[in-house]
């Protein structure tokens, strides 16, 4: 029984396995060798040129990277950790509405957030224009660009992480705690400083290493905003582009050397005994703020904050509705009408991207969906030897930035393997599904576990000794429990999936060229409304999924974005 | 609680049904796209049921042609719209793939870089006879379709004829400082020429390119900013954002006279970089006999009279009559170049420039 047990894990970890070394391990090899590609033959000269490099550009790039990096850390929580107290911790009319809408940045893929701040607060965009046209000034008064660019919109779009987990910690904080500081005679700064705040130190140090990470990694808002500024993730392409493969791979290396330290870093500090409390009962504990001139600053403030947090989709949405060819050099558009909306359902041209995009992210996902559950769990259910290799494989593709699996596999799928059965998989149709399905196999698969985690064996057990076969108990008890779970972060990669950038923009071909590549391609064509009306299209489904899965499957799927 | 289970089947069922449906229709369409390459090119009349072109001639062009191609030969042409560099990459990337059949417009330079990594199919096209030797490679890799003159542009609205910049040195001028608008070099083969040109011009002659290093480090202190496709520069020098630029002479003529930009240009005095545009039959094609007639239909007298008058190009082949004042009026002094030493070097200038002059700190300023 025992030995029947055991094979049938090893039966179910062959595919997984295979998939895993596939994948993601031998691709990633792959680059790692063709960095020690030299004319001489197999060295470490890349490397010690990346760091001996009379100009430095490379390491000036890799710098840069970090200090954005650091940066947009600062920013975020800056942001992130006040709305988090001001929301949990007191009471004021329309709280609820703000505390929703604060988490709205998430429904903005990164391309179509970076592209509208670009026409919010560029030199040519809105806000600096209407700035100088009312008050009459000869220049602009602010734009952003460069560094303070790519800084506002990582601060934009990352703050939401600290806002996630920092609520979370500070609603599990047992009010009890700082009532008996309080009675014990401390101040409010005093409570704060030490208690409340040791209370959060590792919500914030979790937020602090993902948005670190997920900056580094960061490809669209330095692609459209750096100007003339270096970062590592764009150099890989640039230098792809040149024609360095060498360098681009040794880039690659270094990039994901960087990513993966900060992952083990911070699975290490996750694992860490915290000193959170065990106590019951915790209410949610809000103070109604009382002084009615504080009450209604802090509605005015919140509704201020509401205006710009929405912005961005609201010019999305009025940059869709203008037409191709009425706003080039003037400063501001004329002529609204729904040309484009129309031009999407008709103009087969215009639709393909569309389709392709979506046929893409159905194939991707679909993969996710059987490979997920399926290595979901042999992790949380089977025991086997080994399970912290599989954990780490099925982990890497979230720590490696997205243009190092797209050159990955570039170098992996360029010449025929015995993984892509013996074809040339780069500048075919199926490239891009698999690296879609690459990067969200963590997506999926954490969903689930976290579903899995809470379904009791002995169900299973149960099911089995009423002498249900393996898969008929997975099937029809395992299954239909954990589907919810599942099903919103599928739902999560599908939706990803569509709005993907990076690796599309390395590894498309002119037959599935999808969404994000064309909205590139009408926007290289001054075609701002054809391109804002995609990035609609990716708004209004990724708001779809995350309703329906809070709705109906009661799932925040938003969390598993984290 | 049950009713709600079933449902969350259903979803899941009807939800895996549609992606398999999605998965096998993938499937089909993929297969027809890419069955076609297989079957050998028989010297058969018959042409393939589409064409699939590289091209960074940009969209006005590129959709009229393809009208007119489909009208005539009844053939789908796809075409993908990108800098000449980015095709380059394109097509090095899909060698042991290839999904173009024809990579319409680029400088020369670019063609026989490709050439020498063995990225192009020779093609003596019929009109062969009408080229000068200098407009076509020696072996037929490629063939000249436009000769592009570079030029200063300048915003007409913001700078009188009289103060524009009259030659390339005026442009190190300080009263221009942060008023030139640049297109980033390295992804675009007119800027590369542009900038190798100036190295060239003093590297000629003791083969040491440091000067026209210096003479670029002094055009970056003018630099406002580098743009990062052609698109962008024109909206900024438009818009006032800077005023001057230096560009390809079609280009800026075209959006002088067609979509009303408040663009004006200067030929340089002491000469400029002609460049010799070019098309190329890609190496493998997937669909060779469509590729061919496609190729010969935009190269035409009737399809360079076109491209001449609605799209400003000036045409390589000496037998097309007809053509506007503007190209028969301009004098313009070609620089002299040998586009061999060009092509050996531009590459590593290109790279200097990128590590060693263009000043990434000077926008995080502003």
């Amino acid at each position: 029984m025992i030995k029947r047990d055991t094979r049938f894990t090893i039966l179910l970890l062959i595919p997984v396995l295979l998939v895993l070394i596939a994948y993601v391990l031998y691709p990633s090899l792959r680059t790692f060798f063709e960095s020690l590609h030299t004319e001489g033959g197999t060295s470490f000269q890349n490397y010690s040129d990346f760091f001996s490099q009379e100009s430095k550009t490379n390491l000036e790039a890799l710098w840069n990277s970090v200090y954005i990096s650091v940066l947009s850390v600062i920013a975020s929580a800056l942001i992130g950790i006040p709305l988090a107290f001001i929301f949990n911790r007191y009471d004021f009319p329309g709280r609820g509405f703000f505390s929703t809408a604060a988490i709205m940045p998430i429904v903005l893929p990164s391309l179509v957030g970076v592209m509208a701040f670009m026409f919010l607060y560029g030199e040519t965009g809105l806000v600096p224009n209407a700035l100088k046209d009312l008050f009459g000034l000869k220049n602009v008064p602010f734009k952003i660009g460069g560094v303070s660019g790519i800084l506002i919109v990582h601060a934009y779009t990352m703050y939401v992480y600290f806002y996630m987990t920092v609520s979370s910690a500070i609603n599990k904080i047992d009010p009890s705690l700082e009532e008996a500081a309080y009675n014990l005679g401390a101040n409010r700064f005093k409570v704060f400083w030490r208690v409340t705040f040791p209370l959060l130190t590792p919500a914030i140090v979790a937020a602090s290493l993902l948005v670190f990470m997920i900056s580094m990694a960061s490809f669209s808002a330095p692609f459209l905003l750096a100007g003339g500024y270096r970062v590592l993730s764009l150099q890989i392409y640039f230098s792809k582009l040149n024609g360095d493969m060498e360098v681009a791979a040794t880039q690659s290396v270094i990039l994901s050397i960087v990513s993966i330290a900060f992952l083990l870093f911070m699975r290490w500090y996750q694992n860490r005994k915290d000193y959170r409390m065990a106590s019951k009962g915790i209410g949610a504990h809000r103070s109604e703020v009382k002084n009615p001139i504080l009450k209604w600053v802090m509605v005015l403030v919140g509704v201020i904050a509401v205006i710009i947090l929405l912005l961005p989709h609201f010019t999305i949405l009025l940059l869709s509705l203008v037409p191709d060819g009425t706003w080039t050099y003037q400063t501001y558009p004329s002529v609204f009408n729904i040309e484009n909306y129309r031009l999407l359902l008709q103009d087969p041209n215009i639709f393909k991207p569309l389709k392709n995009s979506l046929l893409l992210a159905f194939i991707a996902t679909f993969g996710n969906l059987i490979f997920g559950v399926l290595t979901s769990y042999l992790l949380v259910k089977r025991k086997f030897i080994g399970k912290n290799l599989v954990d780490i494989l099925v982990m890497i593709p979230w720590a490696l930035p997205a243009t190092v699996i797209g050159m990955n596999l570039i170098f992996a799928f360029n010449e025929p393997s015995i993984f892509s059965f013996g074809n040339i998989l780069v500048g075919t149709f199926w490239i891009l599904p698999l690296a879609y399905f690459i990067r969200h196999i963590p997506l999926v698969v954490r969903s689930t576990n976290a579903v899995l985690e809470q379904l009791d064996d002995s169900i299973e057990e149960a099911s089995r000794s009423l002498g249900a076969k393996w898969f008929y108990t997975f099937r029809r008890v395992i299954l239909p429990i954990i589907m919810p779970g599942v099903l919103s972060g599928t739902l999560l990669a599908f939706v990803e999936a569509v709005g993907e950038f990076p690796t599309s923009v390395l590894l498309y071909t002119i037959s599935n060229r999808p969404i994000s590549i064309e909205i590139m391609n009408q926007l290289r064509m001054f075609n701002m409304g054809q391109a804002a009306a995609y990035g609609m299209i990716q708004i209004v489904l990724i708001a779809i999924v995350l309703f329906v899965s809070n709705k109906f499957f009661g799932v925040k799927a938003e969390q598993s974005l984290s | 609680m049950k009713n709600k289970k079933k449902m969350s089947i259903l979803t899941v069922l009807t939800l895996s049904a549609s992606l398999l449906l999605a998965a096998c229709g993938g499937g089909e369409t993929e297969k027809k796209t890419s069955g076609t390459p297989k079957t050998p090119t028989k010297p058969k009349e018959k042409l393939e049921e589409k064409v699939v072109i590289y091209s960074p001639h940009g969209k006005d062009i590129l959709s009229k042609f393809e009208q007119q191609f489909e009208a005539k030969y009844n053939i789908d042409v796809e075409w993908l719209d990108m800098g000449s560099q980015e095709v380059l990459d394109r097509i090095r990337s899909e060698k042991n793939n290839p999904q173009a059949d024809i990579w319409w417009g680029a400088p020369s330079v670019n063609f026989d870089q490709a050439k020498d990594e063995g990225l192009l199919e020779p093609y003596k096209p019929s009109y062969a006879s009408s080229l000068a030797d200098g407009f076509h490679d020696p072996e037929w890799n490629w063939t000249g379709t436009s000769q592009t003159p570079e030029v200063i542009m300048y915003n007409s609205k913001e700078v009188k004829k009289e103060d524009a910049p009259k030659d390339w040195d005026e442009l190190l001028d300080p009263k221009w400082k942060n008023k030139v608008i640049i297109r980033y070099p390295l992804a675009s083969g007119t800027m590369r020429t542009i900038f190798s040109a100036i190295i060239y011009r003093d590297f000629k002659d003791g083969n040491d390119p440091q000067k026209g290093f210096d003479w670029l480090k002094k055009l970056d202190a003018n630099t406002k900013e580098y743009s990062a496709n052609p698109e962008m520069m024109y909206n900024k020098v438009a818009k006032g954002e800077g005023t001057i630029s230096v560009w390809d002479m079609p280009d800026v003529v075209m959006l002088k006279e067609t979509k009303n930009y408040p663009f004006d240009f200067v030929i340089p005095e002491s000469g400029t970089p002609v460049l010799t545009e070019g098309i190329a039959k890609v190496k493998g094609a997937p669909h060779p006999k469509a590729a061919e007639a496609f190729y010969e239909f935009v190269n035409t007298p009737e399809a360079a009279q076109l491209l001449a008058k609605d799209f400003y190009r000036i045409p390589t082949r000496d037998d097309v009559k007809d053509l506007p004042d503007w190209i028969t009026n301009t004098k313009i002094k070609p620089m002299d170049i040998d586009w061999k030493v060009f092509q050996k070097e531009s590459d590593n200038w290109m790279k200097y420039w990128d590590e060693n002059i263009k000043n990434g700190k000077k926008e995080i300023k502003q």
